[in-house]
């Protein structure tokens, strides 16, 4: 498989040993993107009769969190345990497995930045996509967003809610992109050069210790640059060769070897 | 018939073709991909001028300045304020969720009464007049219980109790009355301790959960990912802050005490010590009761850890020791040994009152509300200011006539008489002074910045105004009167439009004493007499004590936290195999006044012989996103009176677990 | 009463106990038909499925039932193409079989995607690239070639064949059916290996991903012989199932021992390369991204024994059992091979669709189970018992068994 080049490379470098998996950063992610909280009723649907009820938050495999902090552990016993936590946006792979398995081009690589892009009123819900994740980086919308009266009163205008039957997944904020660009055409600056920061996703805005770092990793006057760069830096799966454009820090060797799958002998 | 192999294929052919170049098919199928995006239940978003206001948000302890993002004049968003010290940028889960409890369908929609069982609207006016009659009739039994630990509005509610003749002005349980106790009370003195965490080296939190509950949250979390300092985390629980800190000491909660005096033993060992009249008294109760020996055979922490710990304080140049909890012993323990060590405890002025009659912050942290309720204290009227004490405190809490002000429905506004829903922070003038723990004097002021779509009133405006015809002169007829005055008074560049900021100078902590007398009976552990010890622990995601889980949060609480309905606790193998239940089995604690029931969880992050629970969950009133989820740890505590410092706590709590 | 519906020269049950038998289905049916309205009408979420579990029962089933009705199509083209005679006499059951094994597996994919009003974007945005476009294309049109196989079969019935016209159209439809034949063959041998491919071009589920020829991963080839080593032996277990039900020959044994052996000689070769590519998978490729075999198997639900029940006990097995004359021969055994065999490619499908997306990548993450709930069932089961209504109906009044007078009513 051959990978698409891009000039601007949009990446993450998340410090694992800052994030405290607080969860600051799903909550801003699901405001900006208006993933709507999850309600058991659906009392405008017409027929009540044979409505069902939607699911619980608490069964994780059927919420929609384009971020989603896992939690590791080092797997000893007391005292000697410890515990990480490592957040879980959209990879934008160089090479996504999910888009050349789409049979609707719903998904695609295609623009300037690398961002791997999920049109939602392209897509046929066959989640052919999200088996071929390996990060399950992508969601299905199992049922209709519904807000609670009133909590529609406004949502955020960065993306349009998404009806059930659909698949989603994190896009870097992409209205955010779209918006630091016009705003570089607006001051005549060159929009496929944006400076450090001038685009960032809501997470890494909201992140409490700082522990996300957003920028263009093709560009040295980045941060995320060099940080990709460091000798703790490590990507997700590696070795199956989609080549992850989030990359992530940790000092603990044991948070590292996570990273990967190193069972056969093989060396780190 | 001619209608052969020629005639079929063309005729096949051409149907199919002719149906094509009909508009069926093409229009069916436009349609078609019009409807599947535009059914009319999905809503539509709105757009407009985007504009980011700065503001305060009051739904974590400590407060979060914040940036209310809006379009078109409407709120849809929170993010941090970088040019608030408290914020730098960043936010707390449940402030960045703040709008959407704003736009929440469990908002108290008009002032209510109850008659009877149920609630029926009553106009403003009426409630006033309802209350002054019921504050009239009850003679000066009145009672004030506060939530907010920051905010000006506590001036207006103090002073309006000290014109009605009461002293009973309460806050909730919080780390920072104890602190405050240990501090200004104990210990003699003035200001609010604060810990430079910014110019610290080397930082031991005594179970101060810094990074995900603890003080000011936000700013500890920018301060800990800005600077270098080494942390060392120490409790029960391996909590989300000793995810990240350098190491993990397990300590047991109500050993804390003992396990600070145990490293301030090899402290003054090494010659430290402090110009305090008592200093003589504290070394020999250190070093006669909390000698390596004892504090390993009291705690079970090995000499050999407190040893080192002392070492690396003593190496640093700027160490600092946070302690947490209701503890008033630990609390004074630990500013013993800051005190020892000349590191980074620092003491923070307050600011100037602008209601004369009103409390100071020191002030207001002196009375225990857990001691009152426990004495069997029924007020005639209670005035219950942002908090949940129906829901939040271990006891029974009773009232006479119970008034409510909150923004939403909660399990106090459900006991209430009158319920006087509370305008959110987005919509009223609010402000956060010095949260607790916080390094610099810090005052931020905030404007409404969305406007309010119910019946709500801002409870400082509702209680000018009923001070007016109680005829108790505060001095001001409105709350922006009075934050404008406090701005002033505190130096802030303050504009009703944008409101106002202000951050000065930290003072050098100076104590009469090291509060030796208290020590000497406080700081040693008191366990209860169940199986296993209770460790409580607080994430923000799941709520405060003031505030239920918020919307978007239930899909971030882990199943290490909540699965369906049911909470979960955590406990090593070790505790597990003696309770002789495995993970995922479905047990009963029981302790204090309650039960609870929970699954299992097994966690290598859990001293042996405790069982970790989080607070937040249970809520009996409120929306689908907190009700029913879980249940309530702050009902299994068993409240207790430390020694000396008389002060209620719920460390050593102890609970019997049955599975079922 | 409807005896004048009747194929010529034969006879059927009466009316009413045909009626009790179409009313029991049909209950079944009826009850699949409710799980199917939940399902379109709240959405997907009624179901088990879930993110990490995207793929499940329907697909699983959908993949089992186009593996089993390949019978319609190799058969087809061994007859229409290669054409051996002998299989004229099954040919018709092929058809229909292979029918409702496609037209039900679309019903249940309209259920199974999220959005069924945009099932027909494959064709106005393909994506070349994708297996499953490719699969989209194929089993569309190849369900349009079997329900032009399937026509003229109705309209041979026997009151309609005495309309001219119809006749006639019957007449020139039985002419052009090379044609089609060779078109099903193409198209259905495409999403065969397509529907293999889908798994094997995976490149972050260790578990199915594998290297392959030109475009095409080993799975493509190993779906096409896998379904053509079982679609012509499920043919024969229908058929015999209905024999049984209704007390008549209707193939003569020969038939069904030549279909045995054609299927067989195709499992041989299969299972020949499936434990080749096994062996490569194994040994080769799950090293190089630091996995070893024992990673890819889990608890009870993802063990080992599932993969060795699919390879010998319903794959060597039989396919010795069918390539062996002296067993082949003998119905019982003919049988049990036939029903080990289509164990076997179900177990296979099944594996590729859950197993692969239920192995967790991830190290930190976990395996997790699934179950299909009811509805998922009541759906599935519903098209079973579809077939079942579409059998009934075509045996009773269709000419199906061009055997079926001489071997009975001589």
């Amino acid at each position: 498989m051959q990978t698409k080049e891009f000039k601007v490379k949009w990446g993450m470098v998340i410090d694992i040993d800052k994030c405290t998996g607080c969860g600051a950063c799903m909550v801003a992610c699901q405001v900006e993107n208006n993933i709507a909280p999850m309600t058991a009723k659906d009392p405008h649907n017409y027929v009540q009769a044979i409505t069902t009820d939607r699911d619980d938050a608490s069964n994780k495999l059927r919420t929609l969190t384009w971020m989603n902090v896992y939690e590791l552990s080092n797997g000893k016993s007391f005292p000697d345990h410890e515990v990480a936590y490592l957040p879980r946006p959209c990879m934008q792979c160089e090479n996504p497995a999910c888009v050349p398995v789409c049979p609707v081009v719903a998904t695609d690589k295609n623009e300037e930045g690398g961002i791997v892009s999920q049109i939602y009123p392209r897509c046929i819900g066959c989640r052919y996509c999200m088996a071929a994740c390996p990060y399950h980086a992508r969601y299905f919308n199992w049922w209709d967003p519904l807000y609670p009266v009133g909590m529609d009163k406004q949502l955020s205008p960065a993306a349009s809610p998404r009806p059930r039957g659909v698949v989603e997944k994190c896009s870097f904020c992409h209205t955010r992109f779209q918006q630091a660009k016009d705003l570089a055409r607006q001051n005549d600056e060159d929009p496929n050069n944006l400076p450090d920061g001038a685009y960032v996703t809501a997470c890494t805005e909201v992140c409490p210790t700082g522990a996300i770092t957003f920028g263009d990793l093709n560009n040295p006057e980045h941060a995320v640059h060099d940080l990709a760069k460091g000798p703790n830096a490590f990507r997700l799966l590696e070795k199956l060769g989609l080549h992850p454009q989030v990359y992530y820090v940790s000092k603990r060797e044991w948070v590292r070897k996570q990273g990967d799958n190193y069972k056969a002998g093989d060396k780190h | 018939m001619g209608f052969d192999r020629r005639t079929f294929i063309q005729a096949s052919v051409g149907v199919t073709v002719g149906i094509l170049f009909t508009p069926v098919p093409w229009k069916l199928a436009d349609d078609v991909s019009i409807w599947t995006q535009n059914w009319p239940w999905i809503p539509k978003l709105k757009y407009g001028e985007q504009l980011d206001k700065p503001a305060v948000s009051k739904l974590c302890d400590s407060g979060c300045a914040v940036n209310v993002r809006t379009v078109a004049g409407n709120a849809f968003g929170t993010e941090g304020n970088v040019d608030n010290p408290l914020s730098r940028g960043g936010i707390c889960p449940i402030c960045a969720n703040g709008v959407q409890v704003m736009n929440s369908p469990n908002r108290v929609k008009g002032p209510m009464k109850k008659v009877g069982d149920t609630f029926e609207p009553v106009t403003w006016d009426d409630a006033r007049a309802l209350l002054a009659d019921k504050l009239a009739a009850g003679g000066g039994k009145v009672a004030v219980i506060s939530g907010d630990q920051t905010g000006t509005a506590n001036e207006v509610f103090s002073g309006f109790l000290a014109g009605l003749g009461s002293e009973d002005f309460f806050q909730m349980p919080c780390d920072m009355q104890a602190a405050s106790r240990a501090y200004n009370g104990v210990m003699g003195g003035a200001g609010q301790v604060g810990y430079d965490l910014e110019n610290a080296d080397y930082v031991l939190l005594a179970g101060a959960d810094a990074f995900e509950s603890w003080g000011p949250t936000v700013s500890n979390m920018k301060t800990f990912s800005a600077t270098a300092a080494k942390y060392v985390f120490a409790g029960p629980v391996q909590t989300r802050t000793a995810s990240v800190t350098a190491r993990w000491v397990p300590v047991p909660e109500e050993g804390m005490a003992a396990f600070i005096l145990g490293i301030a033993h090899h402290v003054l060992k090494a010659g430290k010590s402090v110009a305090a009249a008592d200093f003589a008294k504290f070394r020999s109760v250190v070093m006669d009761g909390f000698s390596p020996a004892k504090v390993e055979a009291a705690i079970g922490v090995k000499s050999a850890v407190t040893a080192a710990l002392a070492q690396d304080l003593l190496a640093a140049s700027k160490p600092v020791v946070v302690p947490s909890g209701l503890s008033v012993a630990a609390a004074n323990a630990a500013f013993a040994l800051n005190l020892l060590l000349d590191g980074g405890m620092v003491s923070v002025p307050e600011f100037p009152k602008v209601i004369d009659s009103a409390l100071s912050v020191s002030q207001r942290m002196e009375k225990d509300l857990l001691a009152w309720v426990n004495k069997g204290s029924n007020p005639a009227v209670a005035l219950v200011y942002e908090a949940n004490p129906v829901y939040a405190l271990p006891e029974e809490f009773k009232a006479g006539f119970l008034v409510s002000f909150s923004s939403v429905w909660d399990e106090t506004s459900e006991k209430a008489d009158l319920v006087l829903p509370a305008t959110f922070t987005y919509e009223r003038f609010d402000d956060i002074q010095s949260p607790y723990g916080i390094a610099k004097p810090v005052y931020t002021a905030g404007v409404p910045v969305s406007r309010k779509f119910l019946d709500v009133m801002t409870p400082a405006d509702f209680i000018l105004g009923l001070a007016a015809k109680m005829d108790i002169d505060l001095g001001f007829e409105t709350f922006a009167e009075v934050i404008a005055a406090k701005a002033e008074a505190v130096g802030a560049d303050y504009d009703e439009e944008v409101g106002g900021f202000f951050e000065g100078e930290t003072v050098v902590p100076e104590v009469a004493t090291l509060g030796a007398s208290v020590l000497a009976r406080g700081a040693a552990p008191v366990r209860g007499t169940g199986a296993v010890s209770l460790a409580p622990y607080s994430q923000l995601i799941i709520g405060s004590q003031n505030v239920a889980t918020t919307p978007n949060a239930p899909c971030v609480i882990s199943n290490n936290q909540l699965v369906g309905t049911t909470m979960v606790v955590m406990m090593s193998g070790m505790t597990a195999q003696k309770l002789g239940v495995a993970a995922g089995d479905k047990v009963k604690l029981s302790g204090g006044n309650g039960e609870a029931t929970a699954l299992v969880k097994l966690n290598e992050g859990v001293l042996p012989g405790v069982v970790a629970a989080p607070f937040g969950f249970g809520h009996t009133v409120g929306d689908e996103f907190s009700k029913g989820k879980g249940d309530n740890v702050y009902k299994i505590l068993t409240v207790r009176f430390e020694a000396a410092t008389g002060a209620s706590v719920w460390n050593g709590s102890t609970v019997n677990v049955a599975k079922m | 009463m409807d005896s004048k519906l009747f194929p010529e020269g034969v006879q059927r049950c009466s009316f009413g106990q045909f009626a009790t038998w179409m009313t029991v289905i049909t209950a079944v049916f009826l009850v699949g038909v409710y799980s199917a309205v939940l399902v379109l009408y709240n959405g997907i979420g009624t179901t088990g499925l879930d993110n990490y579990f995207g793929f499940g029962l329907w697909i699983t089933f959908d993949l089992a039932v186009i593996a089993l009705g390949a019978g319609a199509f190799f058969t087809g083209f061994l007859k229409y193409i290669l054409k051996i005679k002998q299989l004229e006499k099954i040919i018709n059951l092929t058809v229909i079989v292979g029918f409702i094994c496609y037209s039900g597996a679309m019903l249940v994919l309209t259920l199974d995607i999220g959005q069924p009003g945009r099932a027909w974007f494959g064709y106005w945005h393909p994506n070349v690239h994708s297996m499953l476009t490719e699969v989209i294309f194929c089993i569309t049109c190849y369900c349009t070639v079997l329900v032009i196989e399937y026509v003229p079969l109705i309209l041979e019935q026997k009151q309609l064949n005495k309309i001219p016209f119809i006749h006639a159209l019957a007449h020139n439809m039985h002419v052009n059916m090379a044609l089609f034949a060779g078109l099903g063959t193409f198209l259905s041998t495409f999403h065969q290996g397509s529907l293999g491919g889908m798994y094997g071009v995976l490149i972050g589920r260790p578990y199915a991903f594998r290297e392959g020829f030109f475009i095409w991963p080993w799975t493509f080839f190993l779906f096409v012989l896998s379904a053509v080593g079982s679609g012509p032996v499920f043919t024969v277990l229908v058929c015999t199932f209905m024999e049984k039900l209704t007390g008549k020959k209707l193939v003569e044994y020969k038939v069904k021992a030549l279909m045995g052996k054609i299927a067989g000689t195709m499992l041989t070769i299969y299972i020949f390369l499936k434990i080749l590519d096994t062996w490569a998978w194994a040994t080769g490729y799950l090293p190089s991204v630091g996995l070893t075999f024992d990673d890819m198997f889990y608890g009870v639900a993802y063990g080992k024994w599932m993969m060795f029940t699919e390879i010998v006990l319903c794959g060597v097995v039989p396919a010795i059992m069918l390539i062996t004359p002296a067993i082949r021969n003998r119905p019982f055994l003919l049988y049990t091979a036939a029903l080990l065999d289509c164990a076997g490619v179900t177990i296979n499908r099944y594996v590729f669709t859950v197993q692969t997306i239920a192995f967790p990548a991830m190290p930190f993450d976990k395996w997790f189970v699934y179950y299909p709930n009811w509805v998922e069932w009541a759906s599935s089961i519903m098209i079973v018992a579809y077939g079942f209504l579409v059998l009934s109906l075509s045996y009773r009044y269709l000419p199906v068994f061009p055997q079926e007078r001489r071997l009975n009513y001589k």
